[in-house]
């Protein structure tokens, strides 16, 4: 029974840095009907800014962690700005394969960097000896995970309810003709919601860096990993991807818990969220908490 | 009134009879053979070497499997992230039936015979495209995004199962029987390049005349139909669901068709020709060439893998100027990949079939402008 509750506790922590991924997937989603394939590079970049300005410029973790949450922010307002602004009424293939092309040119030009072929570790943070209780272990770095997640959701909870920039995005993601005819501007709603995902992708790149260490591949997965949160959690609902995010996690510790045994070369926790991902699909298409198409003709 | 069926300029047809038929003019008919017979040419021409055919070969195959990608995204607009994984389903597909049954059946030594593999290719197509219809199924009650995430999915979990399966020879090289012509074995790259010419080439033509019979045909009418509007064609009696899984299905032919091709090209299955990112490349061969267009998916790959060899030479160039540490050659790539498919989304959405299609017209009303 403890290997039960242990699993699904290191679920949890797993799952929120999925929910913190899936935070920004879903923000552009919801803003502008944008699903972007380059989440992954952006966990990855604001990682290793992390990192950067940790290791080779010395500063303090916070510090070079705060750093990176602004530069990421200016980083993903030019990236709406040069590569999506564009392709604003054009059709769906177009932008989707814009956000692919756009993952592919930044991990090229990542590969450009040493941080390419970097495999390395943060400098160590947080205390090293596991949270004990009732006989579960939680790593430091999973429950700042968690923190972090926490923090975020409130963050934007607060953004979406009480700030005028909140509201005029919620407008946005109601109805862009009704809020252009008030006055809303759809590019710094835009702008913003892109600023906002990368912010949150470089939260997660945080914690994923100091969990698993650094390493462009392993980064890059977990953009990926965050589809099934957000389909099980439905497209544009922040609600949606933090649950769908720790649902998604604990599956995941779960499958590897106990059908690893079966599968030969084990493994079964990366590929299980999608086989849940196509079932939802066929089962609930627009997931727990996203808003079901009504179509008229 | 007569038409003169050489030299018209302009559109000239009556009737829907006449509206459905392939070539407007006489002249387009003709240069059309003529470049086909170019084409069956090319391999006598004295500069082919063995890389410039392997170049070609690979350029016919993938052509085939851009084809079938174009029927589902380019004419029926469902966005497939899977393509790869329906292609290796067709490539596992011939190399599991040839090792695991005909083997044994027929008691094929080192070599299997022509016949056989012109048999197999459909099978292995049919095989995909059952796959494809599989996949396509949540299409009943998904449209667009959702969709492209569950062939997302499928890629995603075709490439583990594969990797995690001792059948499969867990995603390592499977070795697959050479050819025999009539009598001449294939193999050695002096014969596999100019054979595998003429054979794809064939192949090429065959698929392609089917798709372009296809897309004339009411089901290719009610692909375009779907993409344009699936609720007014719902209401013109078109059932979308079916429609598009229907669209999968063909696709997953073509891809399982290209799949068996490239098995028995390379000799050999490895579930690395099949991943998410050849997945994307065909996503931007098709797009580079045009979505939604004939020539689009003819050019396109061309387009694309034509393109890699200067890029190689380039990042030999830039390698020399970098410090030894970065590895230019995979870093060029995706970033000069990345940039042209962004360029062309932003500059010209329409895909190099557009600037073939302006200078059909030119030549078409030439000497006048219009």
């Amino acid at each position: 029974m403890t290997f039960f509750f242990q699993l699904i506790v290191t679920g949890i922590a797993q799952g929120c840095i999925y929910a913190l991924g899936a935070l920004g997937f879903v923000l552009i989603y919801k803003a502008s009907r944008v699903i972007n394939f380059a989440h992954g590079e952006l966990i990855a970049i604001g990682a290793f800014l992390t990192y950067a300005f940790t290791v080779w410029v010395g500063l303090p973790i916070w510090i070079g962690f705060v750093i990176a949450l602004i530069i990421m922010f200016l980083l993903g307002q030019s990236i709406e700005r040069v590569f999506l602004r564009p392709m604003i009424g054009e059709p769906i293939i177009s932008v989707i394969m814009v956000t692919i092309a756009l993952a592919s040119l930044l991990s090229g030009l990542v590969y450009f960097t040493p941080f390419g072929t970097l495999t390395a570790r943060f400098p160590s943070f947080l205390p090293t000896t596991p949270i004990r209780f009732a006989g579960i272990f939680l790593r430091w770095e999973h429950l700042l995970g968690i923190i972090l997640t926490a923090l975020f959701i409130l963050i934007l909870g607060w953004f979406f309810t009480r700030s005028t920039l909140g509201i005029a995005m919620r407008a946005v993601a109601d109805d862009q003709l009704a809020s252009l005819s008030v006055g809303v501007s759809i590019e710094r709603v835009f702008a913003l919601a892109w600023a906002a995902a990368a912010t949150s992708a470089t939260a997660a790149g945080f914690v994923v860096g100091s969990i698993f260490g650094l390493e462009f591949a392993g980064l890059v997965a977990i953009g990926l990993r965050v589809f099934p949160a957000v389909i099980l959690g439905g497209l544009d609902s922040v609600v949606g991807a933090v649950v769908g995010g720790i649902m998604i996690g604990i599956l995941e510790q779960l499958a590897s818990g106990y059908l690893d045994g079966f599968v030969p070369g084990g493994g079964t926790g990366e590929v299980f969220p999608f086989v849940v991902l196509l079932i939802i699909l066929l089962v609930k298409p627009y997931g727990l908490f996203g808003t079901k198409e009504i179509e008229r003709v | 009134m007569s038409v003169n069926r050489w030299l018209q300029s302009g559109n000239y047809r009556r009737s829907y009879k006449e509206d459905q038929t392939i070539f407007a003019t006489f002249s387009e008919e003709a240069s059309l053979i003529v470049f086909v017979l170019l084409l069956f040419l090319v391999p006598f021409a004295p500069f082919m070497s063995r890389s410039l055919f392997r170049l070609f070969d690979l350029i016919l195959i993938y052509t085939v499997a851009v084809m079938g990608l174009n029927i589902v995204t380019g004419y029926a607009g469902q966005i497939s992230i899977g393509h790869a994984a329906f292609m290796g389903v067709g490539a596992y597909a011939a190399a599991t039936i040839t090792r695991d049954v005909a083997t044994p059946l027929f008691g094929f030594e080192s070599t299997v015979p022509f016949l056989f593999v012109l048999a197999l290719l459909p099978v292995c197509g049919l095989i995909a495209a059952l796959v494809g219809a599989f996949v396509g199924l949540p299409s009943f009650r998904l449209k667009h995004l959702y969709l492209a995430v569950a062939t997302l999915a499928f890629q995603i979990i075709f490439t583990w199962s594969v990797g995690h399966t001792p059948w499969l020879n867990q995603g390592g090289s499977i070795r697959v029987p050479r050819l025999e012509f009539f009598g001449t074995t294939i193999s050695g790259s002096k014969t596999i390049g100019p054979f595998y010419y003429f054979f794809t080439l064939v192949i090429v033509i065959i698929m392609a005349i089917g798709m372009r019979n296809l897309l004339r045909s009411k089901y290719g009418r009610a692909l375009i139909a779907v993409r344009d509007n699936d609720r007014a064609a719902d209401a013109m009696g078109i059932n979308p669901g079916a429609t598009k899984v229907m669209a999968f299905a063909i696709s997953g032919f073509y891809a399982g068709v290209a799949g068996a091709l490239l098995a028995f090209y390379n000799g050999s299955v490895i579930v690395e020709s099949f991943t998410l990112a050849v997945s994307i490349d065909f996503l931007a061969m098709t797009i580079v060439g045009g979505l939604g267009t004939m020539v689009g998916s003819l050019i396109g790959p061309a387009f694309l893998l034509i393109l890699d060899p200067w890029v190689e030479q380039l990042a030999e160039f830039i390698q020399q100027l970098m410090p030894a540490t970065i590895d230019v050659g995979t870093a060029l790539r995706p970033t000069v990949f990345g940039l042209i498919v962004v360029l062309f989304l932003i500059f010209e959405p329409r895909g190099l079939a557009n600037w073939w299609r302006l200078t059909r017209q030119f030549a078409k009303r030439w000497p006048f402008k219009y």
